[in-house]
């Protein structure tokens, strides 16, 4: 035990050194999160504000320009004029309007009357997103005016529902959203890349030969090379958590533990992955493509991070299910937003342990054939 | 020689149907200089890697310091060291911390790793250099280091395989010198080689040709065995023509053509120094006959001739 101990050490400052001689793989480990924190909570806003919007105006009456000052008055609208019926179309085409206001004839006078007064808007639904949140926007704005819309998407059919009822994140802020898909993303990237290249390396450079005929275990091999990058990974967490509560106020509602807990369980599954694809691949070059590709696209595309799990194609759906970056960005959520704990967050620690221990146990097994 | 401390018994190893040791026995005592020779491909790296535990063999059995290596290999790897062809240092590390490193690796801490540090940068001579990068350091003085982490555990046994590939003459000079001393003090070294002047140094030698041992005794008793009698050499201008002449000598064993020299071998007792000059002046001319010593490069050649002669059989 003592020997055990002893070698790891040995195995694990070695590492260490390494990282310090060449410290460009903890630039990428710590400054790559930060970096795309910034970038996605500031540029990538998925936020709409400052909405162009256009006007075709049927009535001509006093109560129509009320409406149409009142839906421009606030931030989330710009009014950029009024046109014609075919002006409208041709403004939605050119993009100089996501959205046109249709007010019918005789809308004053049904208002006078107290009967159903009605407004047509299109909506330019080639952006999906946009349309969606402009469309609730809209909704919101005419309930409060007390007019019935009745609102078309153009371009790509979205559908008309739009139904808006946040909790946890009311002000419905991107980078409150984001962070934990960044944490995610950031974090599978690094942790499969890094581990990937510091065993290929070995391989390449013929040191892994030499380090078998040794007495070090294979055991001893992998938990000596993982312990570093599991504390680097460790201290990317805190850093981005650490960006994301003070730049972003992301909250932290729930349990320190679980949370401690979801790193741990997803960065050990992560160092797995990227433990398996160098005892494969035993070359740096191919590692790395192997490394990024089975990182990024299914924790950016799969996790929920940037598209929502439920909307997606039910094939894409199940797929989702074996991706460990769900798991963690589903976790992290609860954890910071719905001040989820343990007892809430067990199917996701379940999963993670359960994706961990394969990408480990499989790795490990590999690696003991691939000498002998 | 005292109880040996390498000993394999018929050691084989096949590769598919392919047989890469064949049955190969031999003993080697404590602190013995044991040169292991043979053409690339000819068994010797196999050999080492059964002997180091890094290869269960085939058949057969062999023993590193009192473990079989079949059933124990982590025991032999523990009592051992090893450096291999390429040298597999950390070139990214100074040498301190590459010999901490493999310190490390057999279980030397604290203390202990320190004083191993010490000794064995003190037996390398590798004081000057010590925080400096391996990547940095000339290839003598880096196969210095590797031999020094190969030793930083002070194992009672080393191998080393093909240690000198590919370094210059003086560095290998050291190096040999350093592996005298190290055998000097009790370790024993079990040396690959390709270069035949290196071998010399060796108390004995084993040589391999397709698989397998086909001779194992000292430097001395290899020439006496296989290249026996006395030789002359003789340079000059346009002496291949009477090659065939000289080898009708009488008492005449061999005649071949080294680099720009002829080699004449006469059987012990039967060497005519007159003759020849006779018969290469007639052809050509003759500037010198000197008498030469048999190298270990004719036994190797000899031997090989040999295993060809008896493959064609």
């Amino acid at each position: 035990m003592r020997r055990f101990v002893v070698r790891v050490w040995a195995l694990s400052a070695k590492e260490v050194r390494h990282v310090l001689r060449d410290p460009r793989s903890l630039y990428l480990a710590l400054g790559m999160p930060v970096v795309m924190l910034l970038l996605f909570g500031y540029g990538v806003s998925f936020d709409l504000d400052r909405l162009p919007v256009a006007f075709v105006d049927h009535d001509h009456s006093a109560a129509s320009r009320a409406l149409r000052r009142r839906f421009t008055a606030g931030d989330d609208f710009v009014d950029v004029g009024e046109l014609d019926a075919d002006g409208a179309q041709a403004a939605l085409v050119a993009g100089d309007a996501m959205a046109v206001i249709v007010i019918e004839r005789g809308f004053e006078r049904h208002r006078a009357r107290g009967e159903r007064a009605t407004v047509q808007v299109l909506v330019d639904g080639s952006e999906a997103n946009g349309a969606t949140q402009l469309r609730a926007k809209a909704e919101r704005m005419l309930a409060l005016l007390g007019v019935d819309g009745a609102i078309r998407a153009s371009g790509a059919g979205a559908p008309l529902e739009a139904r808006t009822w946040t909790r946890f994140n009311p002000e419905g802020k991107s980078a409150v959203f984001l962070v934990p898909g960044i944490t995610a993303y950031v974090l599978a990237i690094v942790a499969v890349l890094l581990t990937a290249l510091t065993v290929a390396r070995e391989w390449e450079r013929g040191s892994m030969a030499q380090l078998f005929a040794t007495p070090v275990g294979r055991l001893e091999i992998i938990v000596g090379k993982l312990l570093p990058y599991l504390a680097i990974g460790t201290l990317a967490v805190l850093l981005v958590l650490a960006v994301g509560m003070w730049v972003f106020d992301v909250p932290f509602r729930g349990s320190p533990a679980a949370l401690a807990l979801l790193s741990f369980l997803f960065l050990a599954g992560m160092l797995g992955q990227g433990l398996l694809i160098s005892v494969i691949t035993r070359s740096q070059m191919v590692a790395t493509q192997a490394a990024a590709l089975s990182s990024m696209l299914p924790s950016m595309l799969l996790s929920g991070f940037v598209f929502p799990i439920e909307n997606m194609p039910q094939v894409l759906q199940w797929i989702t299910v074996v991706i460990p970056a769900r798991y963690f960005v589903e976790g992290l959520r609860g954890v910071l937003l719905r001040g989820n704990g343990l007892a809430e967050l067990w199917p996701e620690l379940l999963a993670l342990s359960v994706f961990a221990l394969v990408a480990l146990g499989v790795s490990t097994a590999r690696f003991q054939r691939t000498i002998a | 020689m005292s109880a040996p401390v390498i000993e394999a018994r018929a050691l084989r190893k096949e590769f598919g149907g392919f047989v890469a040791v064949d049955d190969v026995t031999f003993e080697v005592g404590r602190g013995e200089i044991f040169g292991y020779l043979g053409a690339n491909g000819a068994g010797k790296s196999t050999t080492i890697r059964m002997l180091c535990g890094l290869m269960a063999p085939s058949g057969g059995a062999a023993t590193v310091a009192g473990h079989d290596v079949a059933l124990a290999p982590m025991r032999v790897k523990g009592a051992i060291g090893y450096m291999s062809q390429r040298f597999s240092l950390y070139r990214d590390l100074d040498a301190d911390h590459n010999l901490e490193f493999f310190g490390g690796i057999y279980g030397l801490s604290g203390k202990a790793l320190t004083r191993a540090i010490e000794r064995a940068i003190e037996r390398t001579g590798l004081s000057a250099h010590r925080r400096e990068v391996a990547s940095s350091l000339p290839g003598g003085i880096r196969q210095r280091l590797a031999l020094a982490c190969a030793l930083v555990h002070e194992p009672a046994i080393v191998f080393l395989d093909e240690p000198t590939a590919g370094v210059d003459p003086a560095s290998r000079r050291d190096f040999w010198s350093l592996i005298r001393e190290l055998a000097r003090a009790g370790t024993t070294v079990f040396v690959t080689t390709h270069y035949m002047d290196e071998a010399e140094y060796c108390a004995r030698i084993g040589l391999m040709v397709d698989g397998r041992l086909v001779a194992l005794d000292t430097p001395r008793a290899l020439k006496a065995r296989y290249v026996p009698g006395t030789s002359l050499a003789i340079s000059g201008r346009g002496l291949d023509g009477a090659m065939a002449e000289a080898a009708a000598l009488p008492g005449v064993l061999a005649v071949e053509p080294f680099g720009a020299r002829v080699h004449v071998r006469f059987r012990e007792g039967a060497l005519d120094e007159a003759a020849v000059r006779t018969i290469f002046s007639r052809e050509g001319r003759v500037d010198r006959v000197e008498p030469v010593e048999a190298s270990l490069e004719d036994v190797f050649l000899a031997v090989a001739g040999e295993g060809a002669k008896e493959a064609a059989a």
